[in-house]
This record gives C-alpha cells, sequence and structure tokens, in this order.
C-alpha cells in the first residue's frame, strides 16, 4: 500500500515527521530516499520531535548511526539515526546490525537507504522525498502494513 | 612528573602514532593514511578504514617508537594515550585495542582521550606557553564548534553545528559538482578561480547564539545549480566556500564581541582552507589577539595532538581502567 502528503514548507516537512511518528511501533525500519536536500533529515527532525527526543539531531554521516533517547507514549525509547550515504557494500550495512538494534523498544530511521533496501528485505516501511517548487515536497510512504497503522496512515495522508 | 608520552589515533580514515616529550615536544609523528582507497567512493568507507588500521597499527606505532630515540620492545614511556572516542566504532576499538595491549606488554598506564580535545591541544605542539583564555574554532568533516578555553583541559563548547559539519558540507557539495574526495581542498582550490558573488546564497544561521548549520546552504547550492545548468562550477565553488566562511567568522566574530581572549585558533581539517585562515588572521588583528593557525599538519588528525591532551588527562585523571570502551558519539561538552 502506499500515501502520499504534500508539504508546502520545510516545516510542513517537519509536522510530517512529527505525525508519523505516531504510527510508529517498536522494531520498525524506516528507509527515506530522495536527491541532496530533498527534505530527509528535517523530516527526521520532525519525527524526534515526535518521539520525544530532547537532545539535538546532528547529522550521522561521519558516524554512520547515531542513537537517541526517547519518551513519548508510544513504547518507542530509542530512537537510531543512520545515513547510509557514504557505504559502497552491502556488506557493511549488515555490519550495522539494524534488525537487531531495532528488537528492543527501538526504531530505525535510514537515510539514503534505497541503497541498502535489498538488505532489509520487504519487512520495512519506505518513504520517498520528491522536490517540487523551492521548498515544497511529496512524500510517498510505502509499506505493508496492518489494518490498523494503514487507517493510521490513511489520517495522516490526508 | 613528566614524561615521554606514547598517543595513537585511529578515530576515522588516518592510522597516527607520535611520541610527545615534557612541555609537549613533538619527538616524533607517524601518519599512514587510507585516503587513496577511500576516494574512489566519495567518502569515508567505515569498513575500509577500519581494516586498513590493523594492517597499519603495529608498524606505525614501531616507527614513531624509533624516530623517537626510544626501543620499540620496552620503551621507557611514562603511558600511552589514545584516541577512544568520538569516531568510527570499528576504526575506534582498533586503536583502542592495541594502546591496551602495549599497556599490558610494557606494563605502563593508558588513558582514553577525547579526539576534540585532542584537536584543542594542537596550539600547544608548537608552543607550549601561550596566553589564555582562547577561542577556537574547531571545524572538520565530522564535527563544527566554537569552543572557549580558559587553559590545557579547560574548555567550554558555545555552539556547534546543529545538523551537519562544516567538512561534511565541503565534501557533500564536491560530491554533487562531481569533484574528488575529501572535497575541500578542491572547492577551496576551485574556487581561486570563480566569482563568488555569481550564486545567491542565503544567509544563515542568522540567530544570537554561536550554533552553526551547512546543511541549508548545501541544499540552496544543490536546488540552485538544478535551476542555472550553466552556471561555471568554480562560480558555484567560490559561492559556497564564501558563505560557509562568512557564517563560521560571523559566529567567530560575536564569539570575540561577548568573551575577552588572548588569542583566537583554528583546528580541525577545515582549518587548511585558505578563505578561512585568511578570514581568522584578519579577525585576530582586528581584536587585537593573536592568531594560533598551527601548521596544517597540526590542525589534521594526528596523534601527537592525543599525546599531548593525555599528557594532561594522565596527570589530572589518572589512567583509564582496562574496561574502557569506545565511544563513538563522545561529546566534547561531556569531558572533565
Amino acid at each position: 500500500m502506499s500515501w502520499q502528503r504534500f508539504c508546502a514548507t520545510a516545516e510542513d516537512t517537519i509536522a510530517a515527521g512529527e505525525a508519523f511518528a505516531e504510527v510508529l511501533s517498536s522494531s520498525d525500519i524506516v528507509l527515506l530516499s530522495g536527491t541532496l536536500g530533498a527534505g530527509k533529515t528535517t523530516f527526521v527532525k520532525g519525527v524526534a520531535k515526535g518521539l520525544g527526543v530532547s537532545e539535538r539531531m546532528t547529522s550521522p554521516t561521519f558516524t554512520m548511526v547515531r542513537e537517541h533517547r526517547c519518551s513519548n507514549a508510544l513504547g518507542i525509547e530509542t530512537l537510531h539515526h543512520c545515513d547510509v550515504y557514504r557505504v559502497e557494500s552491502l556488506d557493511e550495512v549488515l555490519d550495522l546490525a539494524l534488525g537487531e538494534l531495532v528488537e528492543d523498544c527501538a526504531v530505525a530511521l535510514v537515510e539514503w537507504g534505497e541503497l541498502a533496501a535489498s538488505v532489509f528485505g520487504r519487512d520495512v516501511i519506505t518513504i520517498d522525498f520528491s522536490v517540487e517548487v523551492d521548498d515544497a515536497r511529496i512524500l510517498t510512504v510505502d509499506g505493508d502494513l496492518a489494518h490498523a497503522r494503514a487507517a493510521q496512515l490513511d489520517r495522516w495522508a490526508s | 612528573m613528566m614524561g615521554l608520552v606514547l598517543g595513537i589515533e585511529t578515530s576515522c580514515d588516518e592510522t597516527a602514532a607520535s611520541v610527545v616529550g615534557e612541555d609537549f615536544h613533538v619527538l616524533s609523528s607517524v601518519i599512514e593514511s587510507s585516503i587513496d582507497q577511500h576516494r574512489a567512493f566519495g567518502g569515508v568507507v567505515p569498513e575500509l578504514a577500519g581494516r586498513a588500521h590493523v594492517a597499519t597499527i603495529g608498524p606505525v606505532v614501531r616507527r614513531a617508537l624509533l624516530d623517537a630515540g626510544l626501543d620499540p620492545l620496552n620503551p621507557a614511556i611514562l603511558g600511552i594515550a589514545v584516541t577512544s572516542g568520538p569516531g568510527l566504532i570499528g576504526s575506534l576499538l582498533v586503536g583502542l585495542s592495541a594502546a591496551k595491549a602495549y599497556a599490558l606488554a610494557w606494563g605502563v598506564p593508558f588513558v582514553g582521550v577525547n579526539h576534540l580535545e585532542g584537536h584543542l591541544f594542537a596550539p600547544l605542539l608548537e608552543r607550549s606557553e601561550l596566553e589564555w583564555p582562547l577561542m577556537t574554532l574547531l571545524v572538520s568533516g565530522g564535527h563544527s564548534l566554537i569552543v572557549l578555553q580558559s587553559g590545557p583541559g579547560e574548555h567550554k563548547v558555545l555552539g556547534e553545528t546543529i545538523d551537519d559539519a562544516a567538512g561534511e558540507a565541503f565534501d557533500k557539495v564536491a560530491r554533487w559538482l562531481g569533484l574528488g574526495y575529501p572535497g575541500g581542498p578542491e572547492i577551496d582550490h576551485l574556487a581561486q578561480s570563480g566569482a563568488a558573488r555569481s550564486l545567491k546564497l542565503p544567509l544563515s544561521m542568522t540567530g544570537d547564539d554561536y550554533d552553526l548549520s551547512f546543511s541549508g546552504l548545501k541544499t540552496a547550492v544543490v536546488r540552485a545549480t538544478e535551476k542555472q545548468r550553466d552556471l561555471p562550477i568554480a562560480d558555484v565553488a567560490a559561492s559556497f566556500q564564501a558563505a560557509v566562511t562568512e557564517q563560521l567568522l560571523r559566529k567567530l566574530r560575536r564569539a570575540l564581541e561577548y568573551h575577552r581572549v588572548k588569542g583566537l585558533a583554528l583546528a580541525g581539517g577545515v582549518a587548511a582552507n585558505s578563505a578561512l585562515r585568511a578570514g581568522v588572521t584578519e579577525l585576530a588583528q582586528e581584536f587585537g589577539v593573536e592568531a594560533h593557525l598551527p601548521a596544517m599538519a597540526m590542525c589534521t588528525d594526528n596523534a601527537a595532538m592525543i599525546a599531548a591532551a593525555g599528557t594532561y588527562r594522565l596527570r589530572h585523571d589518572g589512567p583509564s581502567s582496562f574496561d574502557l570502551s569506545a565511544a563513538p558519539n563522545w561529546q566534547l561538552a561531556d569531558v572533565s
């Protein structure tokens, strides 16, 4: 299934992320794809806000993964913010063991996730960011989600 | 008591070892870079970095000890300093494991050092006596901070990047423009022949704090070059570099206006940028403070700065315990 949401400004993209946090549940892996400056990090900032992360969401490119403590009513305690921009071999993504990292009350958001999609298989949520005019973006969410969450995303998209 | 300290640094793509003596006098400094392997990929590939460190750490340490006139099998040193964070976990572990093994074999203490604190010691490697306090701009591929130092090992982070590091923005824009890695020198070189005003980039981070941000500038360059495909690449490089240095110097100026210091220092790999060096020199003159622009070999990642910071930490906090683990996200503000 697939859902779309239009974001006219960077603030809209943050709000979309914040609202998307409500849809997340423990052990979700979300792959974010889109060109340089498409709004992936901006969206992650919104998700972090929605998950109750108090610290700053700086770029994880250098260390590949940054771990953030969360405070929310969703049962999600940790947000792993990853960036596989520098990775050229899929073995390195396997080495990150994201599947294991999210097992324990955690979720992972992976920037440039399309580069590593085959490592994660079908059991992920993907969000594609396409650039419209100026700061406007169209976010397309894809994933095989259970009915209740699909209904949540219907509301997210409307 | 002072004595010789062996420093080991493997936080990113260099494998480095150095012996530093009394008053931070550098007796040897050896750096092996795996950058040639990374160049093909347009960035540091963590797995490649880790493997390269394993292969080079032994020979690099041996070379550093020999260069300092020490017996590589049983060197007369006071202790070992090793970068234990922040950095790539696989790379950090190579250096940390080696340091522990040498410490056990030679019966000397070792201490885990914060890589960023190491950079702050770089000016002391050239002049052990300098006037405090010091305002330091630390800009590299992984970090961008403005730090107020009241003395060696005493520092306060005034501001830091809220998104990308300055060097990371150079790398990403360079890759976008089809230039090589690392991106800083490539853009710096091209910018010499470009017109900095040809591309209108937004003034960034105009708030009255010391925080930095480069993600928006990167995006602005990408969007502008998509719209105007015929823009000369040298003009794009010059405009981007001017916008980055403008922001850094504006924040530094504010820091100098609000904090009375005796010196202004530049550290980290981006300190190689010619526009930034010129701007910092000018700013120091304007405020009547001394400019500390360490030689490039001491600005970029090296083990002498780790040995210097480790000398201080050994004296003040004592050695680390053998169960010390690597801390890939260790913040400078958490060093005490």
